[in-house]
Protein backbone atom coordinates (compact mmCIF):
# COMPACT_ATOMS: atom_id res chain seq x y z
CA UNK A 1 0.00 0.00 0.00
CA UNK A 2 3.33 2.40 0.79
CA UNK A 3 4.48 1.32 -2.61
CA UNK A 4 1.43 2.22 -4.31
CA UNK A 5 1.15 5.37 -2.56
CA UNK A 6 4.49 6.25 -3.60
CA UNK A 7 3.91 5.96 -6.69
CA UNK A 8 0.62 7.27 -7.49
CA UNK A 9 1.35 10.33 -5.73
CA UNK A 10 4.48 10.69 -8.17
CA UNK A 11 2.27 10.25 -11.14
CA UNK A 12 -0.81 12.55 -9.97
CA UNK A 13 2.75 14.95 -9.59
CA UNK A 14 4.04 14.95 -12.76
CA UNK A 15 0.10 15.46 -14.34
CA UNK A 16 -0.24 18.27 -12.82
CA UNK A 17 3.53 19.76 -12.87
CA UNK A 18 3.28 19.54 -16.81
CA UNK A 19 0.51 21.41 -18.90
CA UNK A 20 -1.51 18.45 -19.55
CA UNK A 21 -3.51 18.09 -16.74
CA UNK A 22 -4.85 21.32 -17.04
CA UNK A 23 -5.41 22.01 -20.89
CA UNK A 24 -7.17 18.21 -20.75
CA UNK A 25 -9.39 19.22 -17.56
CA UNK A 26 -9.81 23.19 -19.30
CA UNK A 27 -10.94 22.08 -22.63
CA UNK A 28 -13.25 19.21 -21.64
CA UNK A 29 -14.44 21.70 -19.42
CA UNK A 30 -14.74 24.29 -22.23
CA UNK A 31 -16.42 22.24 -25.04
CA UNK A 32 -18.81 20.92 -22.54
CA UNK A 33 -20.20 24.52 -21.21
CA UNK A 34 -20.45 25.15 -25.03
CA UNK A 35 -22.26 21.96 -25.32
CA UNK A 36 -24.10 22.52 -22.36
CA UNK A 37 -24.89 26.48 -23.63
CA UNK A 38 -26.22 24.79 -26.83
CA UNK A 39 -28.51 22.19 -25.62
CA UNK A 40 -30.04 24.66 -23.05
CA UNK A 41 -30.76 27.21 -26.03
CA UNK A 42 -32.53 24.01 -28.11
CA UNK A 43 -34.77 22.74 -25.35
CA UNK A 44 -35.85 26.22 -24.70
CA UNK A 45 -36.78 26.24 -28.17
CA UNK A 46 -38.86 23.18 -28.29
CA UNK A 47 -40.27 20.36 -26.53
CA UNK A 48 -38.77 17.76 -25.41
CA UNK A 49 -39.56 14.70 -23.63
CA UNK A 50 -36.00 14.40 -22.26
CA UNK A 51 -34.35 16.18 -19.27
CA UNK A 52 -31.17 18.04 -19.73
CA UNK A 53 -28.89 15.66 -18.30
CA UNK A 54 -30.24 13.11 -20.90
CA UNK A 55 -29.69 15.21 -23.29
CA UNK A 56 -26.69 16.21 -22.70
CA UNK A 57 -24.48 12.91 -22.22
CA UNK A 58 -26.70 11.52 -25.21
CA UNK A 59 -25.14 14.06 -27.70
CA UNK A 60 -22.67 12.90 -30.42
CA UNK A 61 -20.53 15.93 -29.10
CA UNK A 62 -20.46 14.83 -25.93
CA UNK A 63 -19.10 11.63 -27.41
CA UNK A 64 -16.56 13.04 -29.44
CA UNK A 65 -14.94 14.73 -26.61
CA UNK A 66 -15.56 12.13 -23.98
CA UNK A 67 -13.62 9.53 -26.39
CA UNK A 68 -10.54 11.62 -27.08
CA UNK A 69 -10.23 12.22 -23.33
CA UNK A 70 -8.40 9.04 -22.60
CA UNK A 71 -6.30 8.19 -25.20
CA UNK A 72 -4.68 11.83 -24.23
CA UNK A 73 -4.93 10.76 -20.39
CA UNK A 74 -3.52 7.58 -20.72
CA UNK A 75 -0.73 7.28 -23.74
CA UNK A 76 1.92 8.48 -21.69
CA UNK A 77 2.09 6.17 -18.81
CA UNK A 78 3.74 3.10 -19.68
CA UNK A 79 5.28 3.80 -23.15
CA UNK A 80 6.88 7.25 -22.10
CA UNK A 81 8.78 5.16 -19.24
CA UNK A 82 9.62 2.35 -21.71
CA UNK A 83 11.01 4.78 -24.61
CA UNK A 84 13.47 6.52 -21.77
CA UNK A 85 14.46 3.70 -20.04
CA UNK A 86 12.80 4.73 -16.42
CA UNK A 87 11.03 1.48 -16.81
CA UNK A 88 14.00 -0.25 -15.61
CA UNK A 89 14.50 1.82 -12.67
CA UNK A 90 11.32 1.57 -11.58
CA UNK A 91 11.00 -2.40 -11.71
CA UNK A 92 14.18 -2.70 -10.21
CA UNK A 93 13.47 -1.44 -7.20
CA UNK A 94 12.19 -3.35 -5.09
CA UNK A 95 8.03 -2.66 -5.91
CA UNK A 96 5.50 -5.56 -7.31
CA UNK A 97 4.31 -5.17 -11.05
CA UNK A 98 1.00 -4.75 -9.78
CA UNK A 99 0.96 -1.94 -7.19
CA UNK A 100 2.49 0.36 -10.38
CA UNK A 101 0.02 -0.81 -12.35
CA UNK A 102 -2.61 0.10 -9.48
CA UNK A 103 -0.46 3.19 -8.73
CA UNK A 104 -0.05 4.83 -12.50
CA UNK A 105 -4.43 3.58 -13.12
CA UNK A 106 -5.49 5.18 -10.13
CA UNK A 107 -3.34 8.30 -10.56
CA UNK A 108 -5.35 8.86 -14.16
CA UNK A 109 -9.27 8.12 -12.47
CA UNK A 110 -8.23 10.90 -10.21
CA UNK A 111 -7.25 13.24 -13.06
CA UNK A 112 -10.34 11.96 -14.85
CA UNK A 113 -12.53 12.69 -11.78
CA UNK A 114 -10.83 15.94 -11.74
CA UNK A 115 -12.18 16.64 -15.63
CA UNK A 116 -15.74 16.10 -14.45
CA UNK A 117 -15.89 17.90 -12.06
CA UNK A 118 -16.34 21.26 -14.26
CA UNK A 119 -19.16 19.60 -16.34
CA UNK A 120 -20.74 18.57 -12.78
CA UNK A 121 -20.74 22.11 -11.87
CA UNK A 122 -22.10 23.20 -14.87
CA UNK A 123 -25.84 21.76 -13.81
CA UNK A 124 -25.07 23.26 -10.62
CA UNK A 125 -24.76 26.22 -11.58
CA UNK A 126 -27.63 26.27 -13.81
CA UNK A 127 -30.62 27.40 -11.66
CA UNK A 128 -28.35 30.38 -10.35
CA UNK A 129 -27.49 31.36 -13.42
CA UNK A 130 -31.22 31.29 -15.17
CA UNK A 131 -33.35 31.80 -12.02
CA UNK A 132 -35.09 28.44 -13.41
CA UNK A 133 -36.54 25.58 -12.28
CA UNK A 134 -33.46 22.49 -13.29
CA UNK A 135 -34.41 20.82 -16.06
CA UNK A 136 -33.87 17.92 -14.58
CA UNK A 137 -34.18 15.70 -11.19
CA UNK A 138 -30.92 15.09 -9.24
CA UNK A 139 -31.25 11.24 -9.57
CA UNK A 140 -30.25 11.72 -12.70
CA UNK A 141 -27.10 13.43 -12.21
CA UNK A 142 -26.54 11.18 -9.80
CA UNK A 143 -27.25 8.57 -11.88
CA UNK A 144 -24.86 10.30 -15.15
CA UNK A 145 -22.14 10.39 -12.76
CA UNK A 146 -21.87 7.09 -11.32
CA UNK A 147 -22.16 5.95 -15.40
CA UNK A 148 -19.75 8.67 -16.00
CA UNK A 149 -16.99 6.96 -13.73
CA UNK A 150 -17.58 3.36 -14.43
CA UNK A 151 -17.14 4.14 -18.70
CA UNK A 152 -14.12 5.84 -17.87
CA UNK A 153 -12.66 3.19 -15.61
CA UNK A 154 -12.94 0.82 -17.76
CA UNK A 155 -11.60 3.48 -20.96
CA UNK A 156 -8.69 4.32 -18.79
CA UNK A 157 -7.81 0.72 -17.86
CA UNK A 158 -7.99 0.32 -21.81
CA UNK A 159 -5.45 3.25 -22.41
CA UNK A 160 -3.20 1.70 -19.53
CA UNK A 161 -2.99 -1.33 -21.75
CA UNK A 162 -2.31 -0.05 -25.04
CA UNK A 163 0.13 2.47 -23.86
CA UNK A 164 2.35 -0.75 -21.83
CA UNK A 165 2.31 -2.72 -25.10
CA UNK A 166 4.41 -0.18 -26.97
CA UNK A 167 6.87 2.10 -26.40
CA UNK A 168 5.30 4.90 -28.87
CA UNK A 169 3.24 6.88 -27.63
CA UNK A 170 1.38 7.78 -30.53
CA UNK A 171 0.43 4.26 -31.27
CA UNK A 172 -0.67 3.87 -27.82
CA UNK A 173 -3.08 6.91 -28.08
CA UNK A 174 -3.91 5.44 -31.63
CA UNK A 175 -4.98 2.03 -30.53
CA UNK A 176 -6.52 3.71 -27.54
CA UNK A 177 -9.02 5.78 -29.58
CA UNK A 178 -9.73 3.04 -32.50
CA UNK A 179 -10.51 0.63 -29.67
CA UNK A 180 -12.80 3.32 -27.80
CA UNK A 181 -14.12 4.49 -30.95
CA UNK A 182 -15.07 0.89 -32.56
CA UNK A 183 -17.07 0.37 -29.17
CA UNK A 184 -18.45 3.12 -29.38
CA UNK A 185 -20.09 2.19 -33.05
CA UNK A 186 -20.65 -1.44 -32.19
CA UNK A 187 -23.12 0.28 -29.74
CA UNK A 188 -25.39 1.41 -32.52
CA UNK A 189 -24.55 -1.30 -34.93
CA UNK A 190 -28.42 -2.68 -32.96
CA UNK A 191 -30.07 0.18 -34.47
CA UNK A 192 -28.78 -0.44 -38.28
CA UNK A 193 -27.77 -4.20 -38.71
CA UNK A 194 -28.70 -7.37 -37.66
CA UNK A 195 -32.48 -8.67 -36.73
CA UNK A 196 -34.23 -7.35 -34.17
CA UNK A 197 -33.98 -9.96 -30.41
CA UNK A 198 -31.50 -11.90 -32.40
CA UNK A 199 -28.66 -13.15 -29.70
CA UNK A 200 -25.98 -10.47 -31.40
CA UNK A 201 -28.25 -7.38 -31.30
CA UNK A 202 -28.97 -8.25 -28.04
CA UNK A 203 -25.61 -8.80 -27.03
CA UNK A 204 -24.23 -5.85 -28.95
CA UNK A 205 -27.00 -3.45 -26.71
CA UNK A 206 -25.22 -4.61 -23.97
CA UNK A 207 -21.88 -3.42 -24.65
CA UNK A 208 -23.03 -0.13 -25.90
CA UNK A 209 -21.72 2.82 -24.00
CA UNK A 210 -24.37 5.04 -24.86
CA UNK A 211 -27.08 2.93 -24.01
CA UNK A 212 -26.21 2.05 -20.47
CA UNK A 213 -25.23 6.00 -20.24
CA UNK A 214 -29.25 6.56 -21.82
CA UNK A 215 -30.19 4.80 -18.36
CA UNK A 216 -28.07 6.38 -16.10
CA UNK A 217 -29.12 9.64 -17.17
CA UNK A 218 -32.53 8.40 -16.70
CA UNK A 219 -31.40 7.83 -13.13
CA UNK A 220 -31.92 3.99 -13.32
CA UNK A 221 -29.20 2.34 -11.53
CA UNK A 222 -28.74 -1.27 -12.30
CA UNK A 223 -26.31 -3.80 -11.23
CA UNK A 224 -25.30 -4.87 -14.53
CA UNK A 225 -23.39 -2.48 -16.01
CA UNK A 226 -21.49 -2.26 -12.59
CA UNK A 227 -20.43 -6.07 -13.34
CA UNK A 228 -19.91 -5.35 -16.71
CA UNK A 229 -17.61 -2.24 -16.34
CA UNK A 230 -15.56 -3.04 -13.20
CA UNK A 231 -14.79 -6.61 -14.83
CA UNK A 232 -13.87 -5.41 -18.40
CA UNK A 233 -11.47 -2.67 -15.95
CA UNK A 234 -10.15 -6.03 -13.53
CA UNK A 235 -9.45 -7.63 -17.23
CA UNK A 236 -7.57 -5.02 -19.01
CA UNK A 237 -5.48 -4.46 -15.72
CA UNK A 238 -4.74 -7.89 -15.06
CA UNK A 239 -3.90 -7.99 -19.13
CA UNK A 240 -1.60 -4.75 -18.22
CA UNK A 241 -0.08 -6.94 -15.57
CA UNK A 242 0.97 -9.81 -17.73
CA UNK A 243 2.23 -7.85 -20.80
CA UNK A 244 4.86 -5.94 -18.26
CA UNK A 245 5.13 -9.15 -16.25
CA UNK A 246 6.35 -11.21 -19.98
CA UNK A 247 9.88 -9.78 -19.55
CA UNK A 248 10.30 -11.86 -16.45
CA UNK A 249 8.33 -15.03 -17.85
CA UNK A 250 10.62 -18.11 -18.35
CA UNK A 251 10.15 -18.53 -22.04
CA UNK B 1 26.19 -11.97 -2.06
CA UNK B 2 25.87 -12.69 -5.39
CA UNK B 3 25.74 -16.90 -6.17
CA UNK B 4 24.90 -17.29 -10.06
CA UNK B 5 24.60 -21.04 -11.17
CA UNK B 6 23.80 -21.77 -15.20
CA UNK B 7 22.30 -18.86 -15.99
CA UNK B 8 21.03 -18.54 -19.60
CA UNK B 9 19.27 -16.43 -22.04
CA UNK B 10 18.15 -17.36 -25.42
CA UNK B 11 16.30 -14.55 -27.05
CA UNK B 12 14.18 -15.66 -30.26
CA UNK B 13 17.09 -18.23 -31.08
CA UNK B 14 19.88 -16.86 -30.59
CA UNK B 15 21.75 -17.47 -26.85
CA UNK B 16 22.80 -14.19 -25.40
CA UNK B 17 24.45 -15.91 -22.26
CA UNK B 18 25.25 -19.46 -21.81
CA UNK B 19 25.41 -21.32 -18.87
CA UNK B 20 27.11 -18.54 -16.90
CA UNK B 21 28.20 -19.32 -13.49
CA UNK B 22 29.78 -17.01 -10.66
CA UNK B 23 29.86 -15.81 -7.55
CA UNK B 24 30.69 -12.37 -5.41
CA UNK B 25 31.27 -12.35 -2.27
CA UNK B 26 30.55 -9.91 0.38
CA UNK B 27 32.51 -6.31 0.11
CA UNK B 28 34.50 -7.62 -2.94
CA UNK B 29 34.42 -5.23 -5.88
CA UNK B 30 34.16 -7.18 -9.14
CA UNK B 31 34.76 -6.18 -13.16
CA UNK B 32 32.34 -7.18 -15.30
CA UNK B 33 34.66 -7.29 -18.33
CA UNK B 34 33.94 -8.21 -22.11
CA UNK B 35 33.24 -6.68 -25.86
CA UNK B 36 29.88 -4.59 -26.52
CA UNK B 37 26.86 -7.28 -26.99
CA UNK B 38 29.06 -10.35 -25.00
CA UNK B 39 26.23 -10.31 -22.83
CA UNK B 40 27.28 -8.13 -20.06
CA UNK B 41 24.25 -6.00 -19.52
CA UNK B 42 21.82 -9.35 -20.12
CA UNK B 43 23.76 -10.82 -17.25
CA UNK B 44 23.10 -7.39 -15.02
CA UNK B 45 19.09 -7.07 -15.89
CA UNK B 46 18.54 -10.88 -15.01
CA UNK B 47 20.37 -10.35 -11.85
CA UNK B 48 18.51 -6.71 -11.19
CA UNK B 49 15.12 -9.12 -11.64
CA UNK B 50 14.40 -6.69 -15.11
CA UNK B 51 14.04 -9.84 -17.43
CA UNK B 52 14.02 -13.64 -16.46
CA UNK B 53 16.43 -16.19 -17.41
CA UNK B 54 15.34 -19.04 -19.72
CA UNK B 55 17.61 -21.37 -17.25
CA UNK B 56 19.76 -21.43 -14.36
CA UNK B 57 19.02 -19.93 -11.39
CA UNK B 58 20.71 -16.77 -9.42
CA UNK B 59 20.28 -15.30 -5.72
CA UNK B 60 20.93 -12.05 -4.17
CA UNK B 61 21.74 -11.99 -0.49
CA UNK B 62 20.29 -15.58 -0.18
CA UNK B 63 16.88 -14.29 -2.04
CA UNK B 64 16.52 -16.34 -5.34
CA UNK B 65 15.64 -13.56 -7.62
CA UNK B 66 13.10 -15.71 -9.48
CA UNK B 67 11.17 -17.42 -6.59
CA UNK B 68 11.66 -14.04 -3.79
CA UNK B 69 12.25 -10.78 -6.66
CA UNK B 70 11.28 -7.91 -4.22
CA UNK B 71 13.74 -9.48 -1.20
CA UNK B 72 16.23 -10.12 -3.75
CA UNK B 73 15.71 -6.11 -5.23
CA UNK B 74 15.98 -5.13 -1.51
CA UNK B 75 19.53 -5.94 -1.23
CA UNK B 76 20.39 -4.29 -4.68
CA UNK B 77 21.24 -0.46 -6.05
CA UNK B 78 21.31 -0.72 -9.42
CA UNK B 79 22.45 2.22 -12.12
CA UNK B 80 21.47 0.95 -15.52
CA UNK B 81 23.47 2.03 -19.13
CA UNK B 82 22.75 5.23 -19.93
CA UNK B 83 21.18 6.19 -16.88
CA UNK B 84 17.35 6.70 -17.79
CA UNK B 85 16.00 9.31 -15.48
CA UNK B 86 12.44 11.39 -14.89
CA UNK B 87 13.72 14.04 -16.72
CA UNK B 88 10.90 16.17 -15.17
CA UNK B 89 11.51 16.01 -11.89
CA UNK B 90 14.00 17.95 -9.64
CA UNK B 91 17.44 16.26 -8.31
CA UNK B 92 16.25 16.46 -4.75
CA UNK B 93 12.76 15.71 -5.61
CA UNK B 94 13.65 12.53 -7.61
CA UNK B 95 16.27 10.91 -4.97
CA UNK B 96 13.55 11.24 -2.33
CA UNK B 97 10.66 9.93 -4.54
CA UNK B 98 13.33 6.73 -5.29
CA UNK B 99 14.35 6.60 -1.60
CA UNK B 100 10.53 6.52 -0.44
CA UNK B 101 10.09 4.02 -3.24
CA UNK B 102 12.90 1.52 -1.97
CA UNK B 103 11.38 1.25 1.29
CA UNK B 104 12.46 4.41 3.52
CA UNK B 105 9.84 6.50 5.73
CA UNK B 106 8.98 10.41 6.07
CA UNK B 107 12.35 11.88 7.91
CA UNK B 108 14.91 8.86 6.77
CA UNK B 109 13.69 9.07 2.60
CA UNK B 110 14.92 12.90 2.95
CA UNK B 111 18.18 12.14 5.28
CA UNK B 112 18.95 9.00 2.65
CA UNK B 113 18.65 11.32 -0.33
CA UNK B 114 20.42 14.52 1.08
CA UNK B 115 23.33 11.40 2.21
CA UNK B 116 23.08 10.26 -1.70
CA UNK B 117 23.44 14.04 -3.15
CA UNK B 118 26.82 14.60 -0.42
CA UNK B 119 28.37 11.33 -1.52
CA UNK B 120 28.28 12.24 -5.17
CA UNK B 121 28.64 15.62 -5.14
CA UNK B 122 25.34 16.82 -5.78
CA UNK B 123 24.16 19.09 -3.35
CA UNK B 124 25.05 22.15 -5.36
CA UNK B 125 22.54 21.10 -8.36
CA UNK B 126 20.18 19.64 -5.63
CA UNK B 127 16.99 21.19 -6.79
CA UNK B 128 17.93 21.54 -10.86
CA UNK B 129 15.59 19.93 -13.09
CA UNK B 130 17.17 16.78 -14.41
CA UNK B 131 16.52 17.78 -17.53
CA UNK B 132 18.79 21.03 -17.15
CA UNK B 133 21.86 18.65 -16.30
CA UNK B 134 24.86 17.78 -17.91
CA UNK B 135 25.34 13.96 -18.45
CA UNK B 136 28.18 13.97 -16.00
CA UNK B 137 25.89 15.17 -13.05
CA UNK B 138 23.16 12.77 -14.56
CA UNK B 139 25.75 10.17 -13.95
CA UNK B 140 25.93 10.82 -10.43
CA UNK B 141 22.05 11.33 -10.20
CA UNK B 142 21.98 8.02 -11.40
CA UNK B 143 24.51 6.38 -8.82
CA UNK B 144 23.38 8.63 -5.94
CA UNK B 145 20.00 6.90 -6.64
CA UNK B 146 21.86 3.30 -6.67
CA UNK B 147 22.83 4.19 -3.03
CA UNK B 148 20.26 5.79 -1.75
CA UNK B 149 18.86 3.18 0.69
CA UNK B 150 22.28 2.10 1.18
CA UNK B 151 22.01 -1.15 -0.30
CA UNK B 152 24.63 -3.99 0.32
CA UNK B 153 25.31 -4.50 -3.24
CA UNK B 154 25.57 -1.96 -6.31
CA UNK B 155 25.29 -2.89 -9.86
CA UNK B 156 26.75 -0.58 -12.40
CA UNK B 157 26.40 -0.97 -15.70
CA UNK B 158 28.88 0.88 -17.48
CA UNK B 159 29.05 3.51 -15.00
CA UNK B 160 31.43 5.85 -16.81
CA UNK B 161 29.80 5.69 -20.47
CA UNK B 162 30.45 9.06 -22.19
CA UNK B 163 32.46 10.74 -19.40
CA UNK B 164 34.92 13.13 -19.78
CA UNK B 165 38.63 11.76 -18.25
CA UNK B 166 38.09 14.19 -15.81
CA UNK B 167 35.02 12.94 -14.63
CA UNK B 168 35.69 9.49 -15.16
CA UNK B 169 38.63 9.66 -12.72
CA UNK B 170 35.74 11.25 -10.39
CA UNK B 171 33.89 8.42 -11.01
CA UNK B 172 36.24 5.89 -10.30
CA UNK B 173 37.45 7.54 -6.89
CA UNK B 174 33.90 7.31 -6.17
CA UNK B 175 33.58 3.99 -6.59
CA UNK B 176 36.60 2.91 -4.87
CA UNK B 177 34.98 4.91 -1.86
CA UNK B 178 31.99 3.08 -2.23
CA UNK B 179 33.84 -0.64 -1.99
CA UNK B 180 34.71 0.05 1.62
CA UNK B 181 30.57 -0.14 2.30
CA UNK B 182 29.46 -1.59 -0.13
CA UNK B 183 29.79 -4.81 -2.63
CA UNK B 184 30.19 -3.50 -6.07
CA UNK B 185 29.53 -5.64 -9.32
CA UNK B 186 30.80 -2.92 -12.27
CA UNK B 187 30.27 -3.80 -15.89
CA UNK B 188 32.36 -1.65 -18.15
CA UNK B 189 34.82 -2.87 -21.10
CA UNK B 190 37.40 0.45 -20.10
CA UNK B 191 40.06 -1.74 -19.26
CA UNK B 192 41.95 0.94 -17.18
CA UNK B 193 38.93 1.04 -15.19
CA UNK B 194 38.59 -2.05 -13.87
CA UNK B 195 42.59 -1.96 -13.26
CA UNK B 196 42.16 0.78 -10.96
CA UNK B 197 39.30 -0.38 -8.88
CA UNK B 198 38.50 -4.04 -9.27
CA UNK B 199 39.68 -6.64 -6.96
CA UNK B 200 38.63 -9.18 -9.24
CA UNK B 201 37.29 -9.28 -13.08
CA UNK B 202 35.54 -11.67 -14.58
CA UNK B 203 35.83 -11.82 -18.50
CA UNK B 204 32.73 -12.58 -20.64
CA UNK B 205 33.02 -13.30 -24.67
CA UNK B 206 29.89 -14.19 -26.75
CA UNK B 207 27.81 -15.57 -23.49
CA UNK B 208 30.23 -17.52 -21.43
CA UNK B 209 32.39 -16.99 -18.82
CA UNK B 210 36.31 -16.72 -19.91
CA UNK B 211 38.00 -16.13 -16.78
CA UNK B 212 37.68 -14.71 -13.23
CA UNK B 213 40.81 -13.75 -11.35
CA UNK B 214 42.36 -10.49 -10.15
CA UNK B 215 43.85 -8.29 -12.57
CA UNK B 216 47.48 -9.23 -11.77
CA UNK B 217 46.57 -12.79 -11.79
CA UNK B 218 44.61 -12.85 -15.17
CA UNK B 219 47.74 -11.04 -16.64
CA UNK B 220 50.10 -13.44 -15.71
CA UNK B 221 48.28 -16.39 -15.92
CA UNK B 222 47.20 -15.51 -19.61
CA UNK B 223 50.65 -15.06 -20.34
CA UNK B 224 50.59 -11.60 -21.75
CA UNK B 225 53.55 -10.45 -23.42
CA UNK B 226 55.34 -7.61 -22.33
CA UNK B 227 57.44 -5.16 -24.12
CA UNK B 228 61.15 -3.71 -24.25
CA UNK B 229 61.99 -0.80 -26.34
CA UNK B 230 65.67 -0.11 -27.07
CA UNK B 231 67.29 3.06 -28.88
CA UNK B 232 70.96 2.10 -30.02
CA UNK B 233 73.92 3.70 -32.31
CA UNK B 234 74.20 0.66 -34.24
CA UNK B 235 73.57 -1.14 -37.88
CA UNK B 236 69.93 -2.31 -37.61
CA UNK B 237 70.60 -5.79 -38.74
CA UNK B 238 73.05 -5.58 -36.21
CA UNK B 239 71.66 -5.50 -33.25
CA UNK B 240 68.59 -7.61 -34.36
CA UNK B 241 70.84 -10.19 -35.13
CA UNK B 242 72.56 -10.52 -31.19
CA UNK B 243 68.42 -10.12 -29.38
CA UNK B 244 67.53 -13.50 -31.65
CA UNK B 245 69.68 -15.01 -29.71
CA UNK B 246 69.12 -13.64 -26.44
CA UNK B 247 66.90 -16.03 -24.49
CA UNK B 248 63.61 -14.66 -23.15
CA UNK B 249 63.07 -12.91 -26.33
CA UNK B 250 60.06 -13.69 -28.16
CA UNK B 251 60.65 -11.61 -31.12
CA UNK B 252 62.52 -8.11 -32.07
CA UNK B 253 61.26 -6.35 -34.53
CA UNK B 254 63.23 -2.65 -35.98
CA UNK B 255 60.88 0.46 -35.78
CA UNK B 256 62.68 3.07 -36.81
CA UNK B 257 65.59 5.02 -37.59
CA UNK B 258 67.15 8.12 -36.31
CA UNK B 259 70.54 8.83 -38.39
CA UNK B 260 73.09 6.52 -36.53
CA UNK B 261 70.39 5.37 -34.23
CA UNK B 262 68.19 2.19 -34.10
CA UNK B 263 64.87 1.64 -32.42
CA UNK B 264 64.19 -1.79 -31.78
CA UNK B 265 60.75 -2.92 -29.95
CA UNK B 266 61.61 -6.31 -28.20
CA UNK B 267 58.59 -8.53 -26.95
CA UNK B 268 59.37 -10.58 -24.39
CA UNK B 269 58.01 -13.98 -22.65
CA UNK B 270 55.55 -13.19 -19.77
CA UNK B 271 57.04 -11.39 -16.11
CA UNK B 272 60.84 -11.43 -17.80
CA UNK B 273 62.52 -8.76 -17.01
CA UNK B 274 65.70 -7.97 -20.17
CA UNK B 275 66.92 -4.94 -19.34
CA UNK B 276 70.12 -6.02 -17.34
CA UNK B 277 70.63 -8.34 -19.98
CA UNK B 278 70.39 -5.74 -22.65
CA UNK B 279 72.58 -3.49 -20.45
CA UNK B 280 75.23 -6.08 -20.47
CA UNK B 281 75.42 -6.75 -24.49
CA UNK B 282 75.03 -3.22 -24.80
CA UNK B 283 78.64 -2.62 -22.80
CA UNK B 284 79.83 -6.03 -24.43
CA UNK B 285 79.32 -4.43 -27.64
CA UNK B 286 80.26 -1.51 -26.89
CA UNK B 287 77.33 0.45 -28.61
CA UNK B 288 75.85 3.35 -26.77
CA UNK B 289 72.51 3.43 -25.69
CA UNK B 290 70.44 6.16 -25.20
CA UNK B 291 66.92 4.63 -24.20
CA UNK B 292 65.63 1.13 -23.02
CA UNK B 293 62.09 1.42 -21.49
CA UNK B 294 59.92 -1.64 -20.38
CA UNK B 295 56.30 -1.81 -20.48
CA UNK B 296 54.53 -4.88 -18.53
CA UNK B 297 51.28 -6.39 -19.97
CA UNK B 298 48.13 -4.66 -18.83
CA UNK B 299 45.14 -6.23 -18.73
CA UNK B 300 44.19 -4.44 -21.71
CA UNK B 301 46.91 -6.79 -23.58
CA UNK B 302 45.40 -9.94 -22.10
CA UNK B 303 41.93 -8.90 -22.90
CA UNK B 304 42.64 -8.40 -26.32
CA UNK B 305 44.44 -12.09 -26.63
CA UNK B 306 42.04 -13.85 -24.73
CA UNK B 307 38.86 -12.64 -26.68
CA UNK B 308 40.60 -12.54 -30.17
CA UNK B 309 42.05 -15.79 -29.94
CA UNK B 310 38.42 -16.75 -29.05
CA UNK B 311 36.54 -15.45 -32.12
CA UNK B 312 39.87 -16.56 -34.27
CA UNK B 313 38.46 -20.10 -32.65
CA UNK B 314 35.22 -19.51 -33.49
CA UNK B 315 36.31 -18.46 -36.96
CA UNK B 316 38.09 -22.05 -37.66
CA UNK B 317 35.29 -24.07 -36.37
CA UNK B 318 32.90 -22.47 -38.82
Amino acid sequence: MRVFYVIFSKELRSFFSSPLAYVVIGLFGLLNAWLFVSIVTVMSMSVTPRSLVYNLFDSGWFWMGFCFLFPVLTMRLFAEEQKMGTLETLLTAPVRTIQVVMAKYFATVTVYLAALVPVFLLFLLFRGVTGQAEAFHGGALFGAAVGLILIGMANIALGVLCSAMTSNQIIAAMVCFAVIMLHYFLGFFQYFGGMPGSLMTAGLGYVSNVDHMRSFSEGLIDSRPFIYYLSFTALLLAMTHHVLEFRRWRV
Amino acid sequence: MIHVENLTKRYAGKTAIDRVTFDVGRGEIVGFLGPNGAGKSTTLKILTCYLSATAGSAKIAGHDIFTDSVRARQHIGYMPENVPLYTDMRVAEYLNFRARLKGLRGRDATLGAEEAMETTGLSGVSSKMIASLSKGYRQRVGLADALVNKPDLLILDEPTNGLDPNQIRQVRELIKQLGDRHTILISTHILSEVEVTCGRVIIINHGHIKASDTPQNLIRRLGAAGKTVIEVKTAPNLVLEELEKMPGVESASHVMSRGDWTVVEIATEPNIDLREALHELMIDRKWPLRELTRRTASLEDAFVGLTKSLDEERAESH
